[in-house]
């Protein structure tokens, strides 16, 4: 094992790597931002250096500084938490390149997943479905002849694209040459690239995904699924659950193994994530995420495993203490974010000074967070303050646990998302686990609505 | 201070220090329109520290700071509490990667502290020197 590891990250991730150092007994090195000089991740390491002003390309994302501390204070690896440098493929070389252990898979892994097309061309080849699509399309005629093939509803997307911007989505043929027309000159307009290509349009998909962690003696192991289809306009995530509340046994079965197959084709180590949609009957792959996720704990708490400190084992060289079949997941959890965010500003990020933090707990609570009363929010990062965790013996006990520590909590200085998290919880959609992506943003919509309406 | 005034200020101070150096009562300069003339008296002497006889003009602190993470170094040679700087010196460098970013004086002044040891880790801000200017 290590002796001591320095935390890439900043926030309550960071604060969250730094407990299960302390708890394998290694020591771990904070690094800051002159804006973060006072935040919780700072005090709660054994040592900590400031990397940079508050702006992020100078601070935690300054690789020649973090590098350095690391190796100035006698660190042996770095955890990148999410964010940042967690998915960089050249940190992770130039961390191995110094003789630091880089706590992630390998820098080729990693730059293989964090390009589309590649991850997409070896899911394929792993015999993982992927959303069915075309090539780029060199005319209205070629789109028509993709559409017959992939079956409509189809959507029409610009290479280039981004933002939905040169994106249609064509539900009969015969809107399809307006719509290859119209998505052309709007992504040239855009991008100055009007080529497009089409994928299959799912019908209210919703967003699963799998753990999977693997070791470096080839073992690879997957920890059940988690449903984070309840998401922000923006397709952030706003409340993920596990296991899925809504999938079939065979359909869960499938996803499992689909994950676990692909990560051993790639020779996967350390933990990561295979994000899918589902549609249907349908599962197709979207992406890998070579990193731990901001909804781990959930799954930590169904299969009562800590993946960050199996990141660190892992890393360290240690094999995987189990097998498979000793993985069994035990009722079920649902992690809210609580975001310093304007829920009817479009989820704004807010900052500022918080006046009063408390938190609900109780049994079956987990809050992961840096904040306290009197923490100061910086405009630079990420607008998480906290995560709350419920676990109960089943699904409803779960959301009854979670409702009352969202009712418990209290955060003055900033708008947040815990009124939202709490309606959202109410719906029906919810309460009975029929819920897709557009849930949240037709909600949202209709709540919207309604209040013009009252005026 | 205009730059100007700066100028006198700092040629009062260096005829001080040459005063105080050859252990000179007075000295005198007339130069075209120019005249200036340094002396010390007995009475401050005893009653002023030496610092604030031979600099009369207010003095500003300023602190040296790293702008990179890694260790620190001393520049030959290496400088001590009490030197007077002369232009922009070099007075150590910051080793990262094995990149030396050197740490410059900025300018003239009085070496009023030394903050860091030689090999010492020094992060984003963490002060090294402090300079009277």
């Amino acid at each position: 094992m290590f002796t001591k590891v320095l935390v890439a990250n900043r926030g309550e991730i960071a604060v969250r790597v730094t407990r299960a150092c302390r708890e394998l007994g290694v020591r771990s090195v904070a690094i800051y931002s002159q804006a973060d000089k006072d935040s919780l991740h700072v005090r709660d390491a054994d040592e900590a250096y400031c990397v940079g002003p508050g702006p992020v390309p100078r601070s935690y994302l300054d690789i020649a500084n973090i590098v350095s501390t690391a190796l100035a204070s006698g660190c042996e690896a770095v955890h990148p938490g999410y964010g940042f440098l967690a998915e960089n493929a050249r940190f992770a070389e130039i961390c191995s390149d110094h003789g630091l252990v880089f706590i992630g898979p390998k820098p080729a892994v990693i730059a293989a997943m964090g390009d589309k097309a590649i991850a997409k061309r070896i899911m394929k080849e792993a015999g993982v479905a992927t959303i069915p699509g075309s090539d780029i399309l060199e005319s209205a005629r070629a789109a028509r002849d993709a559409a017959k093939k992939i079956g409509y509803p189809v959507l029409l997307k610009a290479t280039a694209g981004g933002g939905g911007k040169g994106m249609r989505s064509v539900e009969r043929p015969e809107d399809l040459e307006r719509a290859y027309a119209s998505a052309t000159a709007e992504a040239e307009a855009s991008f100055k690239d009007g080529r497009l290509y089409m994928e299959k349009l799912l019908v209210r998909p919703r967003h699963v995904e799998v753990q999977v962690l693997g070791d470096e003696f080839s073992n690879v192991l997957h920890l059940g699924e988690r449903d984070c289809s309840v998401q922000k306009p923006s397709h952030q995530k706003l409340i993920e659950e596990a296991p899925a509340p809504d999938l079939g046994q065979k359909q869960r079965r499938a996803l499992h193994e689909m994950a676990v197959r692909a990560c051993k084709s790639v020779g996967y180590t350390n933990a990561g994530t295979l994000e899918f949609l589902v549609s249907d009957d349908h599962v197709y792959f979207m992406e890998m995420n070579t990193r731990i996720q901001v909804e781990h704990p959930v799954t930590e708490a169904v299969y009562g495993v800590d993946l960050v400190k199996e990141q660190i084992r892992i890393a360290a060289g240690e094999r995987l203490g189990y097998a498979q079949e000793d993985l069994r997941p035990r009722g079920h959890a649902i992690e809210c974010r609580i975001n310093a965010e304007n829920p009817r500003n479009n989820f704004a990020p807010e900052a500022g000074t918080l006046s009063r933090v408390a938190f609900g707990d109780g049994a079956g609570i987990r809050v992961d967070t840096y904040v306290a009363s009197g923490s100061l929010v910086p405009p630079y990062y990420d607008s998480l303050l906290a995560k709350i965790i419920a676990w109960g013996e089943d699904r409803e006990q779960a959301i009854a646990r979670m409702l009352q520590a969202l009712r418990e909590t209290k955060i003055e200085g900033v708008h947040t998302t815990l009124g939202e998290c709490s309606d959202i919880l109410e719906t029906p959609e919810f309460r009975e686990g029929r819920y897709d992506i557009g849930f949240l943003p037709r909600l949202l919509a209709g709540t919207a609505a309604l209040r013009q309406a009252q005026g | 201070m205009s730059p100007e005034g700066n100028g006198i200020a700092e040629r009062v101070r260096r005829l001080a220090e040459f005063l105080v150096a050859n252990d000179l009562e007075s000295l005198r300069i007339e130069r075209e329109d120019e005249v200036f003339e340094v002396g010390r008296t007995p009475e401050y002497e005893h009653s002023v520290p030496r610092e604030q006889k031979i600099v009369p003009a207010p003095v500003r602190v300023e602190q040296i700071a790293a702008d990179r993470v890694g260790t620190f170094h001393f520049s030959r040679p290496v400088p001590f509490v009490g030197e007077i700087l002369e232009g922009d010196r070099e007075l150590g460098y910051v080793e990262q990667l094995g990149i030396r970013n050197p740490i410059r004086s900025r300018g003239s002044g009085r070496v009023l502290a030394v903050l860091q040891q030689d090999g010492d880790l020094v992060d984003y801000g963490r002060p090294l020197f402090e300079v009277e200017r």
